[in-house]
């Protein structure tokens, strides 16, 4: 198996050359879901305090946040140097993408070990944390993205004699990526752990909030609470009272927290609401319990629930029974007792599709929708709930990542049952009026949604998976130990690959189709003939070759002799299986030519199997037909001719006729002129 | 009503046009003209002519009439000449059984050119026919040399290297 797998290149690139990481000092405390940190040095800036994060191929990264990091560093935020592809040894040499941050010194404000900083104390969380952390979440917000890692983990003070603290970076996981339930807002924390989306700059000031309470405490409050039990002490309680366990943070830090957790939108404090307690000219804002409620509750498997958002969720964690109970039910009776202040107009009533028990018994297919329309119906704020999963739209691209990187074909058809247009438009319908961003979401799957269910090569959800996330490598079991993050790179590494004897069948990799589908423009015609020709072996080589010339022709790639041999290789049976001995040889010499240079353009440019197939096959059969018809022409001269054939006795008589015609005109001439 | 099975109306053989006796006709009137004693002695001349136009049938009828009807001409034109510089010999010309021999003694010969005539044709065909057999079998060789036995489409022959490539020798040549 071994040589299906493309080796790692030989040496170390230039940025490998300029960092060094030591692998015998890992840095828990910057290690996150998207890559373990360990200690580095610049050779060329020795004495800069720095860390270099070793990327995990399978968790997609945000990379306009690098960009703009990069480009503008922000104060007060753990800000990227540089990045690169590296060889590390980590159990087995591997190409990885490593980041090199600036390496804050203070430590963090929360320890992995959890404890707290000996330095945090209630006067430095008022003044320098808040004040740090809001300039830092402002300077985000003002570029337009969030930072959703405010955890108390991942604020480090800027150095041991300072008050400054930045905050850790955001950039290698997406938003709120396995964030702790605790510690995310209530719109986004039903939604699954890996499907919370990109939220918005409220969820970074609850974060905050609930960083600053935590730190308060010293406490890792999120550790240690049942799902369930947690979610329903904070509808029923409020974030801030549920997270604490009823204990108050007095004074004006309390106000502030209060305010950051406060669970309504309306209600939660922004970085101008910040700024004013800061400076203590702002009111503290009141927070209030919002009615999520309904007018009377809802029995659903024994529990009695009043809070429609509560429904919700237990109508999503047991959608089977959830579709019987509404199946059970007068639908328009129930919303108008229970939700009073809802109208249920014929329009919606048509679009959430409720249908009544029809008796047959079991769970139609329809079913799952029905209950996940009804769900957005009674928390139209919060994710979709289908088949026991939670997402948020925008965070489907981290969501299908994991599924791939887990190999869970449950889940992965589960999505691609959710990217069902009409089912899109039905729930956008039902929610927009409450979250108009749906519709902009579901904008953004569109024109996946046509690609998803498809079989074909470049397609299917492989493609969905690298059309969401553009940013994340090639994730094949063949390219496991290298790191493909454009389409050169993985032409260099098939280079490298075909040396070692793999590389074969390549493209009927639907990884590696998918890729490139997803990287390259205009290449569903190629990929199409490529699916047609998946069963013709020599056709499907003849393809990939011209396939993989068109992409060194159009990246302007150097020389590739090892996949241009495999490829030469690849083409052996088409060559063999043209009849025509002259073409053959012909052939057979251009491409021994070709194999020594490397350039798989040229190798489809001089010898376009596909046309010379094409070519042999059309002069084969007028080959064929003439053998056959000269067979027939055999067959008829070979028989005697005999006097009583048709076509004898229409010559002979006509012969006949013209020598007595010719016997006629001597005579008379003879005749008639004598002496002549 | 059921209807009547439609009968296939039978096309009647468009018989060949045969020109060579009405135009005969008309040439011995306007000969008459000029000595009714040339006409009498083509008409007595080309008896067997008449007969065989009168009588013949089948698809070379047309070919037949010509051939024996230009012969029989042939035999009658010399004396045809002696009656149109003297008509005074008609008699004698026309009751001279030698004479009358003669004339439908070239008949004979248009009779023998009918029979002798595909005969010759089908052995000039034949030679021809060896000639074409020599420049087919070197075509089919060209092609078997270019193309391999598979193009003659012996299925056994079939396969990823045809089987003269293989240095086998093919089943067929």
């Amino acid at each position: 198996m071994s040589g299906d797998i493309a080796p790692v290149p030989d040496g170390q690139s230039a940025f490998g050359e300029r960092y060094v990481v030591d692998f015998s000092a890992p840095l828990t405390e910057f290690t996150t879901f998207g890559g373990d940190a360990f200690k580095a040095s610049d050779k060329e800036r020795p004495g800069k305090e720095i860390y270099a994060l070793i990327h995990h191929p399978t968790i997609p990264m945000r990379n306009d946040i690098y960009r703009s990091l990069k480009a503008r560093p922000v104060s007060n935020v753990v800000n990227p140097v540089d990045r690169g592809l590296m060889t590390v040894d980590q159990g087995g040499r591997r190409q990885r993408l490593v980041t090199i941050f600036e390496r804050p010194s203070g430590g963090a404000l929360f320890g992995p070990d959890g404890r707290v900083n000996p330095r945090v104390n209630t006067n430095r969380l008022r003044q320098s944390v808040v004040l740090s952390a809001l300039k830092a979440v402002a300077a985000l917000h003002k570029r337009g993205f969030t930072h959703r890692s405010i955890l108390p983990t991942n604020m480090y003070f800027v150095s041991n004699d300072s008050e400054e603290v930045c905050l850790g970076e955001c950039y290698s996981a997406p938003p709120g990526y396995k964030q702790p339930f605790a510690l995310e807002t209530l719109e986004v924390a039903l939604a699954h752990e890996t499907a919370r989306g990109n939220g918005d700059a409220s969820c970074d000031f609850y974060q905050l909030g609930a960083a600053l309470q935590s730190l308060y405490f010293g406490e890792q409050l999120w550790r240690g609470r049942d799902r369930d039990s947690m979610l329903m002490a904070r509808i029923n309680q409020g974030s801030f009272w549920a997270l604490g366990g009823g204990r108050d943070i007095p004074g004006a830090l309390g106000t502030l927290v209060r305010g950051l957790m406060a669970d309504e939108l309306e209600e939660r404090w922004s970085a101008e609401d910040v700024l004013d307690w800061f400076e203590g000219v702002g009111k503290p804002k009141r927070t209030s319990m919002r009615a999520w409620s309904m007018n009377r509750p809802t029995n659903f498997k024994g529990v009695a629930y009043v809070d429609r958002r509560l429904l919700a969720d237990a109508f999503a964690r047991d959608p089977r029974e959830a579709a019987n109970f509404l199946k059970s039910l007068d639908f328009p009776a129930w919303v108008q007792l229970s939700f009073r202040d809802e109208i249920l107009t014929e329009r919606l009533e048509q679009v959430l599709k409720v249908s009544t028990d029809s008796g047959l018994g079991g769970t139609r297919p329809d079913d799952y929708k029905m209950v996940t329309r009804v769900c957005m119906f009674m928390h139209p704020t919060g994710p979709i709930h289908y088949k026991g999963y939670s997402l948020i739209l925008d965070g489907l691209p981290s969501m299908v990542t994991d599924a791939f990187a887990r190999d869970d074909r449950d889940l992965l058809g589960i999505i691609l049952e959710i990217l069902d247009e009409r089912f899109l438009n039905a729930l956008g319908e039902i929610c927009s009026e409450r979250n108009p961003k749906f519709l902009g979401q579901v904008r953004e799957v569109r024109p996946f949604i046509p690609l998803a269910g498809s079989k074909q090569l470049g397609r299917g959800m492989e493609r969905v998976l690298y059309g969401l996330n553009p940013i994340l490598p090639c994730i094949s079991q063949r390219f496991s130990n290298v790191w493909i993050g454009s389409i050169k790179q993985m032409m260099r590494a098939l280079d490298r690959l075909s040396a070692t004897g793999g590389a074969k069948n390549i493209l009927l990799d639907r990884h590696v189709a998918a890729f490139c589908a997803a990287h390259g423009t205009d290449l569903e015609r190629e990929f199409n003939k490529l699916a047609a020709a998946q069963n013709d072996p020599a056709r499907f080589n003849s393809l990939s070759a011209e396939f993989f010339g068109m992409l060194q022709r159009r990246f302007k790639l150097e020389s590739l002799p090892h996949l241009t041999e495999k490829l030469v290789e690849g083409l052996t049976p088409a060559v063999k299986g043209l009849r025509n001995k002259k073409r053959r040889e012909r052939v057979q010499q251009l491409l021994e030519k070709v194999k020594k240079g490397g350039d798989i353009s040229k190798l489809t440019s001089e010898v376009n199997m596909v046309r010379i197939q094409a070519e042999d096959a059309r002069e084969f059969a007028q080959a064929r037909s003439a053998i056959m018809k000269l067979e027939k022409e055999k067959t008829r001269f070979s028989r005697k001719v005999l006097p009583t054939d048709t076509d004898a006795r229409n010559r002979g008589l006509r012969g006949s006729r013209w020598v007595a015609f010719a016997a006629m005109a001597l005579i008379g001439f003879m005749t008639f002129f004598p002496g002549g | 009503m059921a209807k009547k099975p439609m009968k296939m109306r039978r096309r009647r053989p468009q018989q060949e046009m045969n020109g060579f006796l009405p135009l005969l006709f008309i040439a011995l009137v306007a000969l008459a003209l000029f000595s009714w004693q040339v006409s009498v002695l083509f008409l007595v001349g080309l008896a067997p002519s008449l007969v065989l136009g009168v009588t013949g049938k089948g698809v070379h009828k047309t070919e037949k009439l010509q051939c024996v009807g230009f012969s029989n001409i042939a035999g009658i034109i010399p004396f045809a000449m002696q009656v149109w510089s003297r008509p005074r010999d008609f008699s004698m010309i026309v009751s001279d059984p030698i004479n009358l021999v003669a004339m439908f003694g070239s008949a004979a010969i248009g009779y023998a050119l009918i029979y002798v005539g595909p005969m010759v044709a089908a052995q000039i065909l034949q030679v021809m026919a060896q000639d074409k057999l020599k420049t087919i079998a070197q075509q089919r060789q060209a092609l078997l040399e270019l193309w391999g036995p598979e193009v003659l489409g012996d299925p056994g022959s079939e396969g990823d290297e045809p089987a003269w490539a293989q240095g086998k020798r093919g089943g067929r040549t």
